[in-house]
């Protein structure tokens, strides 16, 4: 792809990959070093670039004031649900456009993926009477609902192109063997997917967890308030704007995912490659 | 055992008409060869009998019963496929045992049989492998052993053994051919090798688009091809054709005129012969023979040599077997002959026609 057989070129490449290392940890490094600066030096106004007294405050007042638990938790159980639901529901749709023939398959396809082409936003204009309606609306149900809205067509537009590629003589041998399609499905083309299960998993829960609009609009009352919202009006609010909290709930509220994904890691690069080569 | 018919099997995929009526009977613990170029519908023809598709029209009928509407599993087959199709996350074991679990067999006549079927197939000691830790032969002899654990009435296999390289290959063509001595089941098997075919089939089907050109042993199709079609692809190198013009009387002439040692019956006019390899002669004489030419390449196999010579009168090459001792350099002139006995007849249409000659000796 690129010839770097020459000295000069190898130290080009180097320093535009540290550029743009540079420019994607920056934010990161600049939370991480906020959470732990005290008020005093994190609001001085030449900023420090490290902090010279490493102070713990931000994440004790964090865990005191007991929302940031609870908020985490209405996170964990929203999240969960809903990539595990829009998981279940992908599975079956996505193995159905990939392995069976029946009329109609295409232009069904069609309609889910097209509703990825609405903003974000746009679509909460539609979902919130719906929600409203049928009663979901401050209830866990209802925002677990609105995200699988979301999430389910590239859900399924994954794990199509996934089972796409299980090779059907695989699932033609064990119809000869006497197997139920359902049966096919759980015992054979199930466990052989498990990346991209894992990969839909994680793009489910992330969804959710980055989420602050639906949270803000579906959810009323504060005990059911998520991460997005609940350090959104705690920390930066009206009357109110404490950074160094907001950047020590942050890293409390990325936790979560970073585990996800150092758990997960070697399981969802697969699943990513594994879509795209033959 | 099980025997096979076939009542005008068709099969379409929209409006392309892949199996044109197929009409076939295959006897009990027979070995059937299904043969032909790619695209010909021999899979296809396979895939219905195992019941993975679904016939356009026409009858499957397995021992007695039509199983057109039958699923795959209660057909009493079990299919062999070309990519081995195992079950990639269990172990040899489970990947044999898996039918029978499906049905619901005790496990210990589950670890007995796949025990059986590993002991033939010298798997036993890969049992608790998985798929992705064995060759390319041992994989396929877990897919054979899949099939054997279920003691089925048919064996299909689908072009089993292209995905091996030329040595296995043969390796597996021998076990395969012990394996039907030994269970002397019912067999059908998909090949575009016609090496394959011939040396393992009790009767092979030719198929060319969707339709069967003729059904016979192998012997029966390498000496009395019934068209031009079976003629070119059974036996290799492929038969040898030269385009001929009969006169009243029969004589066959190429296009400069050279007359060939065989008559043509009465009638025919434009005429396609047939000569194998090994009954063409040659030499380096240019005037021991009637067909005058030169030698373009010179295959060297040990044992025999193929010589390509371009035939004054003739549009395509003949290829010559003969023994590999002769000296032969290329672009020299040389002659070459056959037996009247040894041609075959083809009519413009490609059907098998008797030649005067064999008329007469008939007689």
């Amino acid at each position: 792809m690129f010839d770097l057989s020459t000295p000069l070129a190898r130290a080009v490449f180097a320093l535009m990959m540290g550029l743009i290392a540079l420019f994607l940890f920056f934010p990161i490094y600049w939370l991480v070093i906020s959470a732990f600066k005290g008020n005093a030096e994190l609001y001085q106004i030449i900023p420090t670039l490290y902090p010279h007294k490493l102070s713990l405050g931000h994440f004790t007042n964090a865990f005191e004031q007991g929302h940031l638990l609870r908020n985490l938790r209405n996170s964990l159980i929203v999240s969960c649900s809903a990539a595990a639901l829009n998981t279940l529901l992908a599975l079956y749709a996505g193995y159905s456009f990939a392995k069976f023939r029946y009329a109609g398959r295409r232009g069904v396809m069609i309609l889910l993926l097209s509703a990825q082409v609405f903003p974000f936003g746009l679509l909460l204009i539609s979902i919130y009477p719906i929600i409203t309606d049928l009663g979901l609306i401050d209830t866990r149900l209802g925002l677990i609902l609105s995200y699988i809205v979301f999430a389910l067509p590239v859900s399924t537009y994954m794990l199509y192109s996934y089972f796409s590629q299980v090779p059907s003589e695989i699932i033609e041998a064990a119809r000869a063997d006497g197997a139920s399609e359902l049966r096919i499905f759980h015992t054979i083309v199930m466990p052989v997917s498990i990346p991209a299960v894992v990969t839909v998993f994680l793009y489910g829960f992330m969804w959710s967890w980055n989420d602050l609009l639906y949270a803000m609009t579906l959810i009323v009352s504060e005990e059911k308030r998520t991460l997005g919202p609940g350090m959104l009006l705690s920390y930066l609010n009206e009357v109110n704007s404490d950074w160094g909290g907001a950047m020590a709930a942050s890293i409390v509220a990325s936790a979560p995912i970073v585990l996800a994904f150092a758990f997960l890691q070697r399981w969802f690069i697969q699943g990513v490659t594994a879509g795209s080569v033959k | 055992m099980s025997s096979i018919s076939l009542k005008n099997v068709k099969k379409s995929f929209g409006a392309v008409d892949i199996l044109q009526g197929i009409d076939l009977e295959i006897a009990d613990g027979e070995f059937t060869v299904f043969v032909g170029p790619s695209g010909c519908g021999k899979s296809t023809l396979l895939r219905l009998i195992c019941g993975l598709d679904e016939v356009s029209a026409g009858e499957i009928v397995i021992d007695g019963e039509i199983v057109n509407d039958v699923p795959p599993a209660k057909r009493g087959i079990a299919m062999v496929f070309q990519n081995y199709a195992l079950y990639p996350h269990m172990s040899v074991a489970q990947n044999m045992g898996y039918s029978l679990r499906l049905a619901g067999t005790d496990k210990a006549e589950i670890e007995k049989r796949v025990g059986d079927a590993a002991a033939v197939l010298r798997l036993d000691k890969l049992l608790d492998r998985k798929p992705r830790q064995l060759s390319g032969g041992q994989r396929q002899r877990v897919a054979i052993g899949r099939a054997i654990v279920r003691k089925p009435q048919v064996f299909l296999f689908d072009e089993p053994l292209s995905n091996l390289d030329a040595a296995l290959r043969v390796d597996m063509r021998v076990e395969i051919a012990s394996l039907k001595e030994r269970l002397g089941t019912t067999m059908i098997y998909v090949t575009h090798d016609q090496v394959e075919a011939m040396t393992l089939a009790d009767k092979i089907v030719v198929m060319h688009a969707g339709r069967v050109e003729q059904v016979g042993s192998p012997l029966e199709l390498y000496r009395r091809p019934a068209n031009l079609f079976v003629a070119g692809f059974i036996g290799s190198p492929r038969m040898n054709v030269l385009r001929a013009e009969a006169d009243e009387r029969g004589t066959l002439r190429l296009e400069n005129g050279t007359v060939l040692p065989v008559t043509a019956p009465a009638g025919a006019r434009q005429v396609s012969v047939g000569i194998r390899a090994e009954h063409l002669s040659l030499s380096d004489d240019p005037g021991a023979f009637v067909l005058r030419g030169r030698a373009r390449v010179v295959e060297h196999l040990g044992s025999d040599m193929f010589v390509h010579v371009s035939v004054d009168g003739a549009s395509d090459p003949v290829i010559v077997r003969c023994p590999d001792e002769m000296e032969l350099a290329i672009g020299s002139a040389v002659s070459v002959g056959f037996e009247a006995a040894n041609a075959h007849l083809f009519a413009p249409d490609g059907q098998r026609i008797v030649s005067a000659d064999a008329r007469r000796s008939a007689a």
